[in-house]
């Protein structure tokens, strides 16, 4: 009811509008954000146009597809390899429950990849019938702004269409960068990563992002040798320090090899694999050398500067609250915008894209408390403030409570790794600012307790919550003792 | 002043003691504590920081804080003298710590809240059963100051009238070993699993049945070692014996007496077998932890939680299970969605179901396999057959009558929101009131008690939005109402369902599927109920457990983000309502449902 009120309004007031353009809607790029605001768009009545680039697990130029990053190179790939690798670890441990499994274990990377491209050709094919049964029109080819009202698909065999529409939405994500060193030719990237012929022996990753961690955490996990480089002491730069140093605890105790502080100078090419110098002089060789080294937006190839929509220096387009450019028939969300690349986050840029815009509902969306994971092995996930936040934005004191446990399973299998959680709290208001957890289904453990600290939860109202038993979600219900308090103006303690 | 209780030389201080290892180190800080506290006499601040920094926390994951490496004390065989009531010259330094402590505390306790006439009792708190509710309750009222002592049976993996040990069902015969055995049998199915995603086994894993249990049974005494540990650290006095209650303030201890100001009856139930034909042959959940060799084909009579993880283990474990339900579905009191939900997902992993067949007889044949006898027919061929009937609370010869403690029909002690029983100086906790049956409420209902009885704190233990788990495979996890128990409360709500086959379940090829689902109050929009059967279930529900508890709504839940990819995610994008439950706009203003809930109420 509601709905059909506002498009009759719409028709109404634009209808002299209406007649010149061929779209009320037209979006260039059809990954997580382009195709949720497209279809949202539509539900709310509007006439919605979509280009994507053809279909390849390989990102380019002209190389796409319906999905996006997070189904085709980002966030399902990658959770299917995790899935795959953690079984490494799994039949470790399954022995000292009395199973009895063969020391020479086969496994079939061919095997796995291609379940996981007939995976992502699956989602592929759901994403274009979720487009088509919203209505929304979906072209093949890649979309150029021509100007404030006006785009241009180059189609596959080269013929070019031109659309008017009356906004315009840049959804065209990010790619992976590289380094650039002598020899990086001889790298990967995660997009390569993921559909590589054969699993590497050995494996050197360069970075200390989350997909550094992933990959290496996926590599060692199927047996090869992995060697992590990263600038800093600790990897996963921006998490809470103490996590940090968890995680780099636990990937190690996976038999990561790490390398702090190290960066990679060169990439030489010899019959034995790559050969990989640092700036510390070590070298070592490799049969796959990943570079994961950040990813820098897909605004090349818009034509962006015809129209003069403006770009910060990384190349991210500029938005305002409502992810409007400077442009205002031209919008952008999710990774192109570079705020917060997560696929989660760009669903809620275009929700709120097609609210404010055609559910007649000014809406900004909210970045605070997101929850995040890294889905290393254990997985690392996190939401709200880390400690040193904290401590940074609040105005009184700051109690951080942690617990670190072996997790039951370990007490027979016998791995040894802890599970460690915080919760990090305003001591004045009892709010908790932060919750962070490093061990197994932490990511699972933390969407609920998301909820909570979008809500402005208290410690209190965690305490008042019975625990489920046994489980290890239960500890964050069940931290009396405070571990330390960081008074007011405390400096954080270390700056890793 | 009082008198100085009567010295205890128990088994466990004999074994700190006498025992290679010095005593943990919480223990010399526990003491410590006591004269910090005795001196500064500022009782809550004090109270707060010890709690901080001495005392361990009793819930199992906080066990599993607890390095492997602590010392494993194992009971010394009771003997006459050393229960005698003379202060014995050999006692330790430690021991008399203890006494000292008792000394100073007790008058205080006695001080603080003493309205009866003064009376010269050996503890302030007498508890009677060392399991989750007794040991958080006892170690709860020694760290606000009051003197406390402990009874518990000899540990022994099946419990009986004489039989039991410090940390009690959860530790020794529920939670933990069930637990432990689910992390084994669940490897199967990740083999199962794994084949989807690349791995090969030369030969099929095979199960070595005492391995897991060696290694179990290593667990189970690790973790009642670490339970006494505790108590000591705390400073409360563990006795073993079965304790029973002569008089409103005296507990008979194998013929030794003691008086306490207050007495708390927390000793738990245990495994309920009804008498037919041939249950002799039956077994219970006590036993069905710890066989000595792997059942071949089993029969589980019950549809309850406890026969839904059993049936899960020995399947995962490759043991042919058939379940007996005298139902059509399984898990009464659930929701009627999750209901059908796990027992379909069961089926599709092997396990035979028989509903609507009442157990009528055993019969055990030549070859020693048992039939079970149904009102339907027999089914041959079982190595075992296992009750899982229902628990009983066990208040049998505690003498509960004698000193006028009321009891309910099934047995369990009467109590008021306080856990106060008809005596006014007899408390009780856990299982043994029959409430909430699960190791957390019995730790709320503990911890409560302490407060109430030693702080000064009047503090009722709250039962809104107890969240609890299943482990079954797949696992069940809710909390709050079920959409039954919605309707009838609210009338008006909306349900939000989501029923998918994960991630991991498209490439494993496996017929593993996830429900999820949201009851929410469509006047104030309110979450009331969540629940879930599904991989991890246990785990994700916990956090939503707060924002259940904490009132939030569904708008709540939509305002938070998703954890990308994850099951859980789901719970905060679930956009369209699978259904509205409205009761019609009667010119009455009254449905039938509401008529109904309204006569129940």
């Amino acid at each position: 009811m509601a709905r059909k009120m506002l498009v009759d309004g719409e028709l109404s007031q634009t209808n002299a509008d209406e007649a010149h353009y061929h779209f009320d809607l037209f979006v260039i790029g059809a990954g997580s954000g382009g195709v949720r605001a497209a279809r949202f768009s539509a539900n709310y009545g509007a006439k919605v146009g979509i280009c994507e680039l053809p279909f390849h697990p390989i990102s380019s130029e002209v190389i796409g597809g319906v999905g996006g990053t997070c189904v085709i190179r980002g966030c399902v790939p990658k959770k299917i390899l995790v899935y795959g690798a953690a079984f490494g670890g799994e039949i470790e441990d399954a022995r000292n429950y009395g199973w009895e499994v063969n020391e020479n274990l086969d496994f079939n990377w061919k095997k796995l990849l291609h379940k996981k491209t007939d995976e992502i050709i699956r989602l592929n094919g759901i994403y274009k019938r979720l487009l088509s049964s919203a209505g929304v029109k979906l072209f093949e080819g890649e979309g150029k702004i021509v100007g404030p009202n006006e785009v241009e698909v180059t189609q596959l065999d080269g013929t070019k269409l031109s659309y008017s529409a009356k906004h315009i939405l840049i959804a065209t994500g990010s790619r992976a960068h590289r380094l650039p060193i002598p020899g990086q030719e001889l790298a990967i990237t995660s997009d390569e990563a993921l559909s590589l012929e054969d699993l590497p022996k050995r494996a050197v990753v360069l970075g200390g992002g989350y997909i550094a961690v992933e990959f290496a955490s996926i590599w060692r996990g199927l047996g090869a040798t992995v060697d992590l480089f990263f600038r800093k002491e600790l990897p996963l730069r921006g998490f809470d320090d103490e996590m940090r140093a968890v995680v780099a605890r636990n990937l190690e105790g996976r038999g990561i090899n790490l390398h702090p502080r190290t960066n990679l100078t060169e990439l030489i090419k010899t019959d034995n694999g790559i050969k990989v110098v640092t700036d510390h002089g070590e070298e070592l060789i490799a049969d796959v050398v990943l570079f994961a080294t950040g990813r820098v937006p897909n605004s090349k190839r818009l034509n962006l500067e015809a129209v003069g929509v403006e770009l910060d220096k990384t190349g991210a387009v500029k938005v305002d609250e409502y992810s409007c450019t400077n442009i205002p028939s031209i919008w952008a969300v999710g990774d192109v915008t570079n705020r917060m690349n997560l696929t989660p986050v760009a669903l809620m840029e275009g929700t709120c894209f097609a609210k404010t815009v055609f559910g007649g509902e000014s809406s900004k969306p909210d970045y605070s408390n997101i929850p995040c994971a890294v889905f290393s092995i254990p997985p690392l996930s996190v939401v709200g403030l880390s400690e040193e936040q904290a401590i940074e934005q609040a105005n009184g004191d700051v109690l951080v409570f942690t617990s670190t446990f072996n997790p039951m399973k370990n007490t027979i299998s016998g791995r040894q790794e802890k599970t460690v959680m915080k919760l990090v709290i305003d001591a004045e208001t009892d709010k908790v600012l932060g919750a962070s957890m490093c061990g197994p289904d932490a990511p699972e453990i933390m969407q609920g307790i998301a909820v909570g600290l979008k809500c402005g939860a208290t410690k209190a109202q965690f305490d008042s919550t019975v625990g489920i038993h046994p489980s290890a979600a239960e500890e964050f219900v069940t931290m009396r003792s405070v571990s330390r308090r960081i008074t007011a103006g405390g400096k954080p303690k270390t700056n890793l | 002043m009082r008198q100085l209780p009567p010295p205890q030389i128990n088994s466990t201080n004999r074994c700190l003691m006498g025992g290679p290892h010095p005593p943990a180190q919480g223990s010399q800080t526990s003491i410590s504590y006591i004269y910090t506290k005795a001196r500064d006499g500022d009782r809550k601040r004090t109270n707060m920081a010890t709690t901080s920094f001495t005392a361990p926390k009793l819930s199992s994951p906080t066990l599993q804080t607890l390095y492997r490496n602590l010392p494993v004390s194992v009971p010394l065989p009771k003997t006459r003298s050393s229960f005698s009531r003379h202060l014995s010259p050999s006692i330790s330094r430690f021991h008399h710590h203890h006494l000292h402590r008792h000394r100073l505390f007790s008058v205080r306790a006695e001080s603080e809240n003493g309205a009866e006439p003064p009376r010269h009792y050996d503890f302030d708190l007498f508890t009677i059963g060392a399991g989750s509710g007794g040991v958080r309750a006892s170690r709860f009222a020694a760290n606000f100051g009051a003197s406390v002592a402990v009874c518990e049976l000899p540990f022994s993996t099946i419990s009986s009238e004489t039989t039991g040990g410090v940390g009690g069902t959860c530790v020794l015969r529920g939670c933990v070993p069930k637990k432990l055995m689910v992390y084994a049998s669940k490897y199967s199915h990740e083999f199962d699993e794994s084949n989807g995603f690349g791995w090969k086994y030369d030969a099929e894993p095979k199960h070595d049945w005492s391995t897991l249990m060696a290694n179990k049974n290593a667990e189970l005494q690790r973790l009642t070692g670490i339970y006494k540990n505790i108590l000591n650290n705390a400073g409360v006095i563990l006795i073993e014996g079965r304790g029973k209650i002569v008089d409103p303030h005296t507990v008979d201890v194998d013929g030794k007496l003691y008086t306490a100001r207050h007495i708390l009856i927390s000793v738990g139930g245990r495994p309920f077998i009804p008498e037919i034909t041939g249950s002799e042959y039956a077994i219970d959940s006590d036993a069905a932890l710890d066989l000595p060799s792997k059942p071949e084909k089993v029969a589980i009579v019950g549809g309850g939680y406890i026969a839904l993880e059993f049936a899960g283990i020995f399947n995962g474990l490759t043991s042919e299970v058939h379940i007996f339900i005298r139902q059509k579905k399984v898990l009464r009191g659930f929701d009627e969605e999750i209901r059908d939900f796990v027992g379909e997902q069961m089926s599709l992993r092997g396990i035979e179901f028989h509903t609507e067949e009442s157990p009528q007889a055993i019969v055990k044949s030549a070859d020693g396999s048992l039939s079970l006898k149904t009102n339907k027919g027999t089914v041959e061929g079982f190595s075992h057959i296992m009750f899982a009937t229902g628990r009983r609370p066990n208040t049998k010869n505690l003498g509960l009558e004698s000193v006028g403690v009321k009891m309910n029909k099934n047995g369990a002690i009467e109590v008021d929101e306080y856990s106060r029983t008809t005596v006014p100086s007899i408390w009780a906790v856990g299982d043994v009131t029959d409430r909430i049956n699960l190791t957390p409420v019995a730790l709320m209902e503990g911890g409560a008690l302490a407060k109430t009885l030693f702080q000064n704190e009047p503090t009722k233990p709250d039962y809104r939005a107890v969240p609890s788990a299943v482990f079954s495979q797949p696992p069940i996890g809710q909390v709050g109402l079920t959409e039954e128990q919605a309707i009838k409360e609210y009338g008006d709500i909306d349900v939000y369902t989501a029923n998918f086959r994960p991630l991991k379940a498209t490439l494993s090829g496996l017929p593993d599927r996830v429900f999820m689902k949201l009851v929410v109050c469509a006047e104030t929009n309110k979450v009331l109920g969540l629940h879930m059967c599904g991989e991890d279930s246990a785990e994700i529900v916990q956090g939503f457990a707060v924002a259940v508890k904490a009132g939030l709504t569904k708008a709540d839940f939509d305002a938070t983000v998703g954890v990308h990819p994850t099951s859980a995610e789901e719970f905060v994008t679930m956009r369209t309502p699978t259904r509205k439950i409205r009761q019609k706009p009667d010119s009455e203003g009254k449905t039938g449902l509401e008529a109904k809930a309204a006569a129940g109420v």
